[in-house]
């Protein structure tokens, strides 16, 4: 049960994990006050309780889909904050001096939600266990164990962020975002198609020989990059579309937030003589 | 004459169009059972490039995750709930699937023919 347990609590934590780090290295670079990130873990870890003792009403809604559509709208949520996220960030990269109020707000949310998803599972199976005495001692401490090693991962991956030159955290922090992001939508996509909300199609190719989908660096890809071995042509159009939008707007408000800066030293220069 | 012709052919359309419709709702059932952590049947037989809804029944008190990486399907079913999760259209091969809850016992796979 030891071995198991680190397993399953190490998918569903790195996935969370990777997503903070990410996110807390960008607010230490900007300066904004981290308190977002313990209020959004304790929301996140209370509601995440919650969903898991209603997990049982929740499967029942809509004819026997509602897991699969209440997760969905849980990443596409996520995928949203993650572009406002990302929005914020240029403009408070260029002007400098202020920080948006909006972005603490935003990467908390996006937090909570991801909590929300991968707590509500971890709950489902350490509540099941734990509760028998002889798996207790095996699954309390492969929760440890797995924990302990998503979470380590985080702190490596933070540190590797903020090892980087200003500027280019920055741009890895962007690229890393638009693949997160892009990898919360695949993951929507094949659970509305689970659900049979979207079509079900053949898959395009299998790189599952290649790279399987439950080997290590696999699983690190899945967390990462949303990676997926066998994808349909739906999932395939999401991820891009998704990737090609947040890139769009990544460089819409660069190019609103330059053309703002640039007219702020003309108005400036214009003032002095 | 040819209003009758273009009336005969609109009656197929809607027949067509009918059966094809009770094809949707009449997608074929397969049904799995998890006890004891292990599924039951192991295996089971899918017919090749056709939808098929798969119902999971959960007999334990403990709640298990359908799992696999072949789908791409992934749903915790909780004890005691039987679970509905669509599978396919698939090629002819073999889909191995697990219970990621208690994967050493919990082992199955789905052949296509």
């Amino acid at each position: 049960m030891l071995l198991n347990t680190v397993i399953i609590i190490l998918r569903e934590v790195l996935e969370a994990a990777l997503l903070i780090s990410i996110l807390l290295a960008m607010s230490r670079r900007l300066r904004v006050d981290p308190r977002w990130l313990p209020l959004s873990l304790l929301l996140g870890g209370a509601v995440a309780v919650l969903v898991g003792t209603q997990m049982r009403g929740i499967s029942e809604l809509l004819d026997g889909v509602g897991q699969e559509v209440f997760d969905a709208f849980l990443q596409l949520a996520i995928y949203v904050l993650l572009l406002c996220v990302a929005v914020l960030m240029i403009r408070s990269y260029y002007s400098q001096n202020t920080v948006p109020g909006g972005i603490a707000a935003a990467m908390g949310a996006a937090v909570t939600l991801a909590v929300i998803r991968e707590g509500s599972e971890i709950y489902l199976f350490l509540s099941a266990f734990s509760a028998d005495p002889d798996l207790r001692p095996g699954v309390l401490s492969g929760a440890f164990i797995g924990a302990g090693i998503g979470f380590s991962i985080g702190a490596l991956f933070y540190y590797f962020l903020l090892a980087l030159p200003r500027r280019t955290t920055l741009a890895v922090a962007c690229v890393l975002m638009t693949l997160v992001a892009a990898g919360m939508c695949i993951q929507a996509a094949q659970l509305l198609i689970q659900a049979d909300w979207l079509p079900a199609q053949s898959s395009l190719w299998d790189t599952g020989n290649w790279l399987p989908e439950g080997s290590v660096s696999g699983q690190l890809l899945y967390a990462l990059v949303g990676y997926e071995a066998s994808p349909s042509p739906v999932e395939v159009g999401v991820y891009f579309s998704a990737a090609l939008l947040m890139v769009a707007l990544l460089f819409w408000a660069r190019y609103r937030a330059e053309a703002g800066g640039r007219k702020g030293e003309r108005d400036r220069a214009a003032s002095t003589p | 004459m040819l209003e009758r012709t273009a009336c005969r052919r609109l009656v197929l359309l809607w027949m067509l169009a009918a059966s094809v419709k009770a094809v949707a709702a009449d997608r074929p059932i397969v049904e799995l059972e998890i006890r004891n952590h292990l599924f039951h049947p192991a295996e089971i037989l899918m017919p090749a490039h056709t939808k098929v809804k798969l119902i999971v029944y959960n007999r334990d008190p403990t709640p298990e995750e359908f799992e696999s990486y072949e789908l791409n399907r992934e749903k915790v079913i909780m004890g005691g709930q039987r679970a509905i999760i669509f599978i396919g259209p698939l090629a002819p091969g073999e889909y191995p699937f697990f219970g990621e809850f208690n994967p050493n016992t919990a082992q199955g796979k789905i052949i296509v023919k």
